[in-house]
């Protein structure tokens, strides 16, 4: 079921009390949880599902996840970590995801945005 | 073989190893043409975003947890969770002189199987309209090639005239005649070598149209060997509503081309009655607040953004709109048509009851204004036609009391007869646009009297000969009325000696 304009207000509010700091904190999301379990507000379902997907975008925001074909080289997670950190005035934590596909070269994905370094995408280039 | 291991290592030195960033979302819902994506935090509003496969969209809703993108392709292949891309572009057209006889889609891309369009240069297809230090009044004409609207609606480059009426008047008929006009026109003066010629290239957009229409339309073009200075732009019923939504707005930055590279353009929408509803359901569909008609609040703002875009600019050159209006039972106080209606410089109206009385073109004299054109009319069509327009209103006033009495005194039965052969000789075969200098000829004929002694049912035969006559065997003097522009005595004498000599064989023959 669509969420509709009161519930969509609400799960804003929610999210934004589960920050601390700008950061998702774990207590306090246990803390909205269990306010949303003790007053059943209207529509639970899709107030969660938009509660959930509004975390997930911020957590993700936090998160470089760096696909690679072929091995990453030793320290290279932590540079991209410092380089993201500093881009985005955040703590930006760096996980490897291998993907063969790729066939060489790295993808950083952070949030919304793609950083693409790979003959796999220049490949593509290549033949639009 | 060296030669080869160049080119691969050219191509190598292309690839840049630098990163490239992306922009991306994920599509959330894809329904009616319009898919709801999440993410996208970079996109800008307009920007062309990127579906899998190739196919293109482009922002239009931007909220605080989603981006609404008008599908410009098959959406039938996009899916759920689909990634999504923005390019960091703004929808753009190929524009200029390789267009010229081809018939393109919404987006510029052939689809006239013509093979593809050498163009290198690209419009963005919404651009705000010329400022007002830019523009130049209007006062170089255009000529349709239909003596009515010529002779007493004129039209001049770089003006809006709306063409309105309900359907079957013959409303696109007269954009047709006018584009075919232009092709005739643009012959005979690139033929004549005269630098100070300025040619008129034509855009033609059909919006929400059947596909057969638009096919009848490219055949009466080649037909009339006017299609290679002729672009269409085709968004026809079959094509999704962003491409209906798009269409006219991809023609105008085509026209712009020609206009900011010192050339003239016309540019018929046909028609923005489809456009408007195109644009409604896009609306309502990103649950934009709809309004009167369930139009949304902006459908003004839609129609007077296009159509501001056509001027006259000072040192470059022009662009002139012919939107057309459908009406319903000939209401044009209704939503739309009055948008449009003061957004332009002037209408032609076609009633629906001349057009079922034989009177074709079925231009309503009463109710078509031209507000701009008159500044742009030549002195030879002011000096034939500067009367006719009160004379067929008074014999309009004098017809609507002459059914109630028998008894009419000598004066108003002259006018009355003038009156029923000006709107014969105003009845003109379609597609069969004529020269200014005819037209001026023909009036001229009219306003000395030599059509009164023939009855009115003879007076289009009578028109037609004299036409012939003129072409055939008076070249040199329809020549000369289309360099000079004006009647001089000596013009006059040799239009009269012409005109005793016609009305002579015509006699004879009647």
């Amino acid at each position: 079921m669509a969420a509709d304009k009161k519930t969509k207000l609400l799960a804003r509010q929610l999210f934004k009390l589960s920050l601390a700091d700008g950061q998702v904190s774990a207590e306090q999301i246990s803390g909205v949880l269990g306010w949303v379990n003790k007053h059943s507000p209207r529509r639970p379902l899709a107030l969660l599902q938009l509660y959930q997907r509004l975390i997930t975008t911020e957590l993700a925001r936090s998160q470089a996840v760096v696909t690679h074909a072929g091995p990453l080289g030793a320290g290279m997670l932590a540079q991209i970590e410092k380089a993201m950190t500093l881009k985005y005035s955040r703590p930006v934590t760096a996980t490897a995801a291998p993907d063969s596909s790729l066939l060489a070269g790295i993808r950083v994905r952070v949030g919304d945005d793609i950083y693409e370094s790979s003959a796999a995408s220049q490949l593509a280039s290549l033949s639009a | 073989m060296s030669n080869v291991i160049e080119q691969i290592e050219q191509q190598i030195a292309k690839l840049s190893t630098k990163a490239v960033k992306k922009n991306t979302g994920h599509i959330r819902t894809v329904a009616d043409g319009v898919a709801k994506v999440d993410g996208l935090s970079d996109v800008m509003y307009n920007e062309m975003v990127q579906f899998p496969g190739g196919t293109i969209g482009i922002a239009l809703n931007l909220e605080q947890d989603e981006v609404g993108c008008v599908v410009l392709g098959d959406v039938s292949q996009l899916k759920e969770g689909d990634e999504v891309t923005t390019t960091g572009k703004l929808l753009s057209v190929p524009v200029g002189r390789a267009l010229l006889g081809r018939v393109v889609d919404a987006l510029g891309r052939p689809i006239d199987g013509k093979g593809p369009i050498a163009s290198t240069e690209f419009y963005p297809v919404e651009k705000i309209a010329p400022g007002v230090m830019s523009r130049k009044s209007v006062n170089q004409p255009l000529f349709t090639g239909i003596m009515a609207i010529d002779s007493m609606i004129p039209i001049g480059r770089g003006q809006r005239e709306l063409i309105i009426g309900d359907r079957g008047t013959g409303k696109t008929t007269i954009c047709l005649d006018t584009i075919i006009n232009q092709a005739r026109i643009n012959k005979v003066g690139l033929a004549s070598g005269d630098k100070n010629f300025r040619p008129v290239y034509s855009i033609y957009v059909a919006v929400g149209q059947k596909q057969s229409n638009v096919v009848r339309t490219i055949a009466a073009l080649e037909a009339a060997d006017a299609l290679q200075y002729t672009i269409i732009v085709a968004a026809t019923a079959g094509d999704n509503p962003a491409n209906q939504y798009i269409a006219p707005f991809s023609g105008a930055a085509i026209g712009e081309w020609f206009m900011e590279n010192g050339q003239d353009a016309l540019i018929v929408y046909d028609d923005l009655s489809k456009h408007a509803v195109a644009y409604r359901q896009i609306s309502l569909i990103l649950k934009r607040p709809s309004g009167r008609e369930a139009y949304p609040g902006d459908v003004f703002y839609l129609h007077s953004r296009l159509l501001e875009r056509a001027a006259r600019l000072d040192g470059k050159g022009s662009l002139t709109a012919l939107p057309v209006i459908e009406t319903q039972a000939g209401d044009v106080s209704a939503y739309i048509p009055t948008n449009v209606i003061s957004i332009t410089d002037g209408q032609i109206f076609l009633e629906t009851d001349l057009f079922n009385q034989g009177i074709r073109p079925a231009v309503s004299v009463g109710l078509s204004v031209s507000r701009v054109g008159s500044s742009a009319q030549i002195k030879v069509t002011k000096q034939v036609g500067g009367k006719l327009k009160g004379e067929l209103a008074q014999f309009r006033e004098l017809a609507a009391f002459a059914q109630f009495g028998s008894d009419l005194d000598a004066k108003t039965k002259a006018t009355l007869d003038r009156g029923a052969r000006i709107v014969e000789l105003f009845k003109q075969p379609q597609l069969n646009p004529l020269s200014i200098e005819v037209q001026a000829s023909i009036l001229w004929t009219l306003q000395k009297g030599y059509f009164d002694s023939v009855e009115v049912k003879s007076v289009v035969n009578a028109s037609n000969s004299l036409r012939d006559f003129l072409i055939t065997r008076k070249d040199a003097l329809l020549t000369t009325i289309r360099t000079k522009a004006a009647l001089s005595p000596e013009i006059e004498a040799d239009l009269k000696a012409a005109a005793d000599e016609w009305k002579a064989t015509f006699a004879a023959k009647g």
